[in-house]
């Protein structure tokens, strides 16, 4: 055996599988020396999980051995072929596929033994250097025991010499009735065993849904809840194994446009990059446009966009658009842009939530848009495709993928019966999309019911489809209502014929201004003249004055010499 | 059973083989059974050949027998019978013998 891969947990020794799900499930594997019991109805996938544990020890340069009590050689090896990781089984020299089914037609007289099978698989498993024994269908050979007790005892003896040679040994057991963790001819087995997984199906609208349990798993954590499971052609999956880790969720403070502009400036700058928008809304609302506008501006950023459609097929959508003013073909063509049509009805839930996860992981999208994703509660699954969604945008969130859900809502009342109006809870950002009927009219409105972290608007607003794209119209706010459409132009004209009114208005009272003060200037001016004039007049007769009172002074003073007596006849 | 070998190494005139895991008590058992049942019927008991699958476990793979003790019975076209078990059910072995 192979003691490099294995690892410890509490002291239980535990070998990966390699199917990363079921790892994930049990923490790391199955015991790395003992039995594990599998049981199910048939065609729960009991074969097909020894086949692929065994495909992917090859892989990893381990070996085993692999032995059927119900099917030929060449069935099982067929069987495997079918899966991608089929055809090393056929071909590796360290697997050995033994036909146990020989003895299906043999006669049973007696107790028998057990002894010369573990002398078989001592041989091969030595053989190949192998660490896996798959003893498939087991209870068909130990159900001829004429005792039962003897068939338990000798499942503990299988047990016992595994966990002694370190061998990690698969026993598939079938059962009929619902979810017992025992073969119907091995009761009792359940408390002999350390570790037991219980396959399960069950018809949900008519659809198969299988399901995974570890129903025990002693000495060791691990994932005690069914979990749904899928077969395809990479073998077994469990979509819901994974572990959401809430500490990876990373909170961007960079915002991105929706595509389109007002849009933007009502939400602050866009929305927060890794988040998750909301838009739901009637049938013809718009939600494709605007799913479609916010991945045509991802890809017009260089980003990568992935458009699911549940609605309509691609070249639908790229046509549709195109006629406002959206071009998806150009990003389509340089690859920024992918988009996936998916019948809901074709699929269960979790095949769905599967072939997302694998588009994620393909095209590794910097934002996603789901259009819509309500189409998921149409597809059927017995688990919540509310838990597929809530699981797939904790990935898209993980992933700092910026998301956009639209959801078709059935009635008027988007908040009351939307239907995935309890998913908006998981959304930062909710837009509504109505259809406001008054005066004849039907008009699309806009408004954003909550958008976390962004001081956004409340306002209604008329959203209008152009071809130059998608514009949100200012709306009037009239008593209750809020005017669309034809109101909207009309009080638009209105409003525009009273501020044209009112201009004319302003330039009458201003050129009527104008004059008066330009009149008033002439008369200031006027009346400066006057003024000069006069100072000038009066300036003048000063001047005049002065003259003559100086000549009467001179005369005077002459008088009055003439007349004093020593000056008498002198004339000077 | 039904499944004819081509080349069969065995003794072709040895018709029973029991197929042993060491000396386990129900290996034992149903050798005495075996011999006891082909006293009853007059029946040769020197032509029974005995394999042990602790020494040869590839016989096990050889002839598709897993479990132990188990009588097989190769007719002349080679076609096998075999049962299972400790033998101790006697109108089964007795039954098994009858087609020889």
């Amino acid at each position: 055996m192979n003691d490099t891969e294995t690892t410890a947990d509490h002291g239980l020794v535990k070998r990966p599988t390699g199917i990363r799900n079921l790892d994930t499930a049990t923490h790391g594997g199955l015991p790395a020396g003992g039995a594990t019991l599998v049981v199910g109805e048939p065609g729960c996938g009991k074969t097909i999980i020894g086949l692929q544990i065994l495909a992917s020890a090859l892989k990893r340069g381990e070996g085993g051995i692999f032995m059927s009590f119900e099917e030929s050689r060449d069935q099982i090896l067929r069987h495997a072929e079918a899966f991608c990781w089929g055809p090393p089984l056929r071909e590796s020299s360290r697997c050995e596929i033994l036909d146990g089914q020989s003895m299906r037609h043999g006669e049973f007289a007696g107790a028998f033994d057990i002894e010369g099978l573990l002398a078989v698989l001592d041989l091969c498993v030595q053989r190949v250097a192998g660490s896996w024994i798959v003893l498939d269908g087991i209870d068909q050979l130990l159900r001829r025991q004429p005792d039962s007790q003897m068939a338990i005892d000798q499942i503990a003896q299988l047990n016992d010499w595994c966990i002694a040679r370190g061998y990690s040994l698969l026993l598939t057991g079938k059962h009929t009735g619902n979810d017992r963790p025992q073969p119907d001819h091995l009761s009792g087995i359940e408390f002999m065993l350390s570790t037991i997984l219980v396959l399960s199906s069950i018809l949900v609208d008519k659809r198969l849904n299988r399901r995974f349990r570890i129903a025990k798993y002693r000495g060791t954590r691990h994932n005690p809840d069914e979990l749904a499971m899928l077969i395809d052609d990479a073998g077994i999956h469990l979509p819901y194994a994974e572990p959401f880790d809430a500490e990876a969720v990373p909170a961007a403070g960079e915002r991105l446009g929706t595509g389109i502009e007002r849009l933007d400036s009502i939400l602050d700058g866009g929305v927060y990059r890794g988040s998750i928008t909301l838009v739901s809304g009637q049938p013809g609302t718009s939600k494709t446009t605007l799913g479609t506008a916010f991945a045509a501006a991802a890809a017009r950023r260089g980003e990568r966009a992935l458009l699911i459609s549940f609605d309509e097929f691609a070249r639908q959508i790229v046509r549709n658009v195109a006629t406002l003013g959206i071009d998806l073909q150009t990003p389509i063509d340089s690859g920024h842009l992918k988009v996936v049509a998916r019948a809901s009805w074709d699929s269960l839930v979790e095949e769905h939530y599967m072939a997302l996860l694998a588009l994620l992981d393909d095209f590794q999208p910097d934002c996603l848009v789901i259009d819509p994703a309500s189409a998921l509660l149409k597809s059927s699954g017995a688990e919540s495709a509310f838990l597929a969604l809530e699981r797939l945008l904790a990935m898209t969130r993980t992933r700092g993928i910026t998301t956009l859900l639209t959801s078709l809502s059935e009635a008027d009342d988007p908040f009351s019966e939307s239907s995935l109006s309890h998913a908006s809870t998981l959304a930062d950002t909710w837009i509504v999309l109505r259809y406001q009927i008054n005066a004849g009219e039907r008009n699309r409105s806009l408004s954003i019911v909550k958008s976390r972290g962004t001081g956004h608007s409340n306002q209604v607003r008329e959203m209008l489809l152009t071809d130059q794209g998608v514009e949100l119209a200012d709306t009037y706010p009239f008593g209750s209502e809020v005017l669309m459409g034809t109101a909207r132009l009309q009080k638009e004209s209105e409003e525009e014929a009273a501020r044209q009114h009112e201009a004319r208005e302003r330039r009458r009272r201003q050129q009527r201004l104008e004059r008066e003060i330009n009149k008033t200037r002439t008369l200031i001016q006027q009346g400066q003249e006057e003024l000069e004039r006069l100072q000038e007049e009066m300036m003048a007769e000063h001047h005049e004055h002065t003259a003559s009172d100086h000549e009467a002074d001179r005369h005077e003073r002459s008088v009055l010499r003439h007349r004093a007596p020593d000056q008498g006849g002198l004339d000077q | 059973m039904n499944r004819p070998l081509a080349d069969d190494s065995c003794p072709q005139n040895t018709p029973l083989i029991l197929l042993v895991t060491g000396d386990a008590p129900r290996s034992r058992r149903a050798h005495r059974n075996l011999m006891a049942a082909l006293d009853a019927s007059g029946l040769d008991d020197t032509s029974v050949h005995e394999i042990d699958l602790l020494q040869e476990p590839q016989q096990a793979i050889r002839y598709g027998i897993f479990a132990t003790p188990a009588l097989m019975h190769i007719d002349a076209s080679g076609n096998r019978q075999v049962l299972y078990g400790d033998l101790s059910d006697e109108l089964r072995l007795k039954d098994f013998l009858s087609a020889l």
